[in-house]
């Protein structure tokens, strides 16, 4: 070592060491007891489950049975036609491949109706819905609660006080009968029928998901919450969630997921749009944790008009394979958009995850952070694009994505697109991938890196710049990653 | 058919790819390239030391006296550059490609050096006029052997260019390579560095200027095929008028290329508000004891250090200058001091007096 190293300090070295060694051992603990907590399922005792594949006849009997309009009938028929025309993507992963359409129930009704009271929810269901801890948590930190159990909404409840202010939450086939005007005007808007073959695909089978409405100048001060529940084999859920944000109100919504642990797949492919109007501000929380024989084929898109913010906040633990990027629309002046994307990919998955962000209006600005964790075999990719388009001068975004590889069989990957239209802005773009180890300063040091600048290496890479924990039992994992980027950052 | 039959064998093998579609290609419309259009010249050596080109030099270097045990040989229609074990080739050899107008021009250039060499080799592509360029590069560095090669693309502003550039870096061998991207219209260009060996090091350096509608893409890679080897990419570009840049880079780790320190920065200075610049970086990684760092940035010149230097009673075409200079001047910096610093400092301020006016 060259003489003008600095002297290792060996207590401060030591400290780190065993933070380093108590992290590896918190990650081996993430999701090792998924089979015990989340990975059980119940006895089916169904109104109706829908025989496997897809055709016309599913997609005309789903909307018989919701009674729909003519228009929403027309529309899934159309989308329809659109998922038989598009060839599978060939881009992504190699899993996507492996997606069996036939090899699918579409659409499994567990209840009559979404309930109010979770007493007059199915036995097994509400069960199941405690063990997971949802009813607990809607008593203590939420405004409101939808649950999904296979293709419905098995109960839906929302502060009295918020309805009387005139918010609207329930889920998505009760506000296309209570609300159909307003569903109407906005359905599909911000992502429309043909826009991929997944988003296809949920437009002609969808059931189930959210409404929001929120007021001009409403805050919804505590988080509504949806939970997602597949308990049958081979599963296909296709929730459809919609929220529009009226001027200068806030909501922040949050989602888990989980489903029991098979060994055939099934599918999860839902179509979110959200809509936040002059001053609005909407956050969307994923807490995805899915058995890891689930695809997790999502598409999530967000506009926001003038002073408006959308934060997404994705952190994905679960699935087989997830290839999920949400994407704010910056469509107003002003307008900020804010991912937070965390992912983390054990044995036999692929977390594709990431973010989009497209600046549209001048003086536009956005973040995007991204950290990933692959380990046992996993691969953890983060994809993105950062655009700014013409007009959008005086715009400006930083991108910073960290991966940690914890082991030699693993993989990361960073994909992050950036596009330029305009001179007139500020666009950063910064990425590390490096191990996790308990040498890591000593390494760095011993390479002749001075120690400060050792440790603002390692800061730069794993400090975590903002994140709202959320009290959730299911977001303990989620939470404890968040907590873990804080520990792994020294100085 | 015969342009195309001799095309198949570069880059544009299996037909011409369309704009948008087929990965690498998404950002750089190829639709107004009528290759039919070229006439195909038949392949002749690069021509050794300073020529008198018709187009606008580069740079000057004078033909260099080539010591024992190197040789510059044409055979396979490629011209062949070795530097034989432990040879020391003092002064760079400067190789000059002019194509004519009209024409479609194969080159193919091959660089060899076996263990222990140390070369520098200048390649400089010019053109009269509208021409088609298909250029087809390999270098090879046998074990500790230390190569400079700068490729310096000045070709006319009608001109398209399409290139397939590959080098493989031995055990503790060094390879320094400069880009320049000045001319063309548009095109394609694949920098592939892999490193084979360990201790093995590869700096890659690549500079563009354009204005007008002038379009330029480069794709790079580095892979790190063995452990402990070193990358470290520094692409900079200024873009003027309506002319846009595509930089594609990914940075590869095979499994049990264990500390691998791999970096690629790419920055863009955008001048008007037409212009473009796509920034694609990409990092596929495999082995865990990594140390794996991208950046990428497109900004504007710097409102503050216009206002300072204007303070400073300095006129504002000056003081942008000044900072676009400094801008470009930090690649120049990665150059120790010398003729090599020079010449490329020299380069890039013609041009931007060029692009600037």
């Amino acid at each position: 070592m060259a003489t003008t190293a600095p002297r290792i300090d060996a207590d401060e070295l030591q400290e780190a060491q065993v933070e380093q060694l108590t992290e590896n051992e918190q990650l081996a603990t993430i999701n090792a007891d998924y089979d015990e907590r989340y990975g059980f399922h119940d006895a089916e005792n169904y109104l109706y489950k829908a025989p496997k594949g897809i055709n016309r006849e599913i997609v005309e009997k789903i909307s018989e049975f919701k009674s729909e309009p003519q228009w929403m009938r027309d529309f899934r028929l159309k989308a329809l036609e659109y998922f038989f025309a598009k060839p599978q993507p060939t881009w992504g992963s190699p899993m996507l491949q492996e997606v069996d359409y036939d090899d699918i129930h579409y659409f499994v009704r567990a209840s009559e109706r979404a309930e109010r009271s979770w007493d007059d929810v199915p036995e097994d269901v509400k069960n199941t819905f405690d063990r997971l801890g949802i009813p607990e948590a809607e008593r203590k930190f939420l405004s409101g609660v939808g649950a999904q159990y296979e293709s419905e909404v098995v109960y839906h409840q929302i502060n009295q006080e918020l309805v009387a202010k005139g918010v609207i939450f329930t889920d998505m086939d009760t506000a296309l009968r209570e609300h159909e005007e307003l569903v109407r005007e906005y359905f599909a808007t911000i992502i429309p029928p043909n826009d991929n073959k997944l988003a296809a695909l949920n437009s002609s089978v969808w059931s189930g998901g959210s409404f929001v409405y929120v007021p001009k100048g409403v805050h919804v001060e505590m988080p509504l919450q949806a939970y997602f529940r597949i308990n049958t084999e081979s599963m296909g859920q296709f929730e459809r969630t919609l929220i529009i944000a009226d001027e200068g109100s806030y909501v922040h919504y949050v989602e888990g997921c989980t489903a029991p642990t098979y060994s055939s797949a099934s599918l999860h492919s839902a179509v979110v749009e959200l809509i936040a109007k002059p001053g609005a501000r909407i956050r969307y929380t994923t807490v995805q944790n899915w058995s890891a024989n689930v695809f997790n084929l999502v598409t999530k898109r967000a506009v926001a008009y003038e002073d408006a913010t959308v934060e997404w906040v994705d952190c994905n633990l679960g699935s087989k394979l997830t290839m999920k990027y949400p994407s704010v629309y910056l469509l107003g002046e002003r307008a900020h958009g804010e991912i937070l994307s965390i992912a983390f990919a054990g044995r036999g998955q692929h977390q594709d995850a990431g973010g989009k962000i497209i600046h549209v209006a001048p003086n536009t600005t956005s973040n995007i952070f991204a950290k990933s964790i692959s380990k046992d075999g996993g691969r953890g990719s983060y994809r993105g694009l950062l655009e700014i388009a013409k007009g959008a001068h005086g715009s400006r975004s930083k991108v910073v994505c960290d991966a940690l590889l914890l082991d030699e069989t693993s993989r990361s990957d960073t994909y992050p697109t950036i596009r330029i239209s305009e001179d007139d802005v500020n666009v950063g773009h910064e990425a590390t991938v490096s191990k996790v180890g308990e040498d890591q300063l000593f390494y760095l040091m011993s390479h002749g890196i001075p120690e400060d600048e050792a440790s603002k290496l390692i800061v730069n890479g794993f400090i975590e710049p903002i994140t709202k924990e959320l009290p959730m039992e299911y977001a303990v994992e989620m939470n404890r990653l968040i907590e873990l980027q804080m520990e792994g950052s020294i100085g | 058919m015969a342009e195309l039959t001799a095309v198949a064998a570069g880059p544009l093998a299996g037909g011409l790819p369309t704009f948008k579609g087929r990965p690498g290609w998404e950002f750089t419309d190829i639709s107004a390239l009528d290759v039919s259009a070229y006439e195909l010249m038949p392949a002749a050596p690069a021509a050794l030391g300073t020529p008198t080109p018709s187009g606008s030099s580069l740079w000057e270097l004078p033909a260099s006296e080539l010591p024992d045990g190197v040789s510059v040989r044409f055979e396979d229609e490629t011209t062949v550059v070795s530097v034989g074990a432990g040879t020391v080739l003092a002064a760079p050899l400067a190789l000059n490609v002019i194509v004519p107008e009209g024409r479609l021009y194969n080159q193919r250039t091959r660089v060899v050096l076996e263990e222990g060499a140390q070369a520098e080799v200048w390649e400089q592509l010019l053109s009269d006029g509208d021409c088609l360029l298909n250029l087809s590069t390999e270098l090879v560095l046998g074990d500790g052997a230390s190569l400079r090669y700068v490729c310096g693309q000045g070709l006319a502003e009608q001109a398209w260019i399409f290139g397939a550039q590959h080098a493989t870096v031995g055990r503790d061998a060094r390879l320094d390579w400069v880009a320049l991207g000045f001319g063309s219209r548009s095109g394609h260009v694949l920098m592939q560095t892999r490193l084979t060996g360990e201790g093995a090091e590869a700096r890659v350096t690549g500079a563009y200027a354009t204005h007008g509608g002038q379009h330029i893409d480069f794709d790079t890679t580095q892979e790190h095929a063995a452990a402990n080897t070193t990358s470290d990419l520094a692409f900079r570009g200024v873009l003027t008028d309506r002319s846009s840049a595509v930089w594609k880079g990914n940075i590869i780790v095979d499994p049990g290329a264990q500390k691998t320190d791999a970096f690629q920065d790419s920055r863009n200075l955008l001048l008007s508000k037409r212009a473009h610049a796509d920034s694609i970086p990409g990092l596929e990684i495999q082995a865990n004891d990594v140390r794996c760092t991208h950046a990428a940035a497109v900004a504007q010149v710097d409102p503050e250090q216009l206002f300072y230097l204007r303070a400073h009673g300095m006129p504002e075409a000056d003081a942008k200058r000044l900072v676009i200079e400094g801008f470009l001047a930090a690649l120049v910096e990665r150059f120790e001091p010398g003729p090599v610093r020079e010449i490329l400092g020299a380069a890039l301020e013609r041009r931007l007096q060029l692009i600037l006016g």
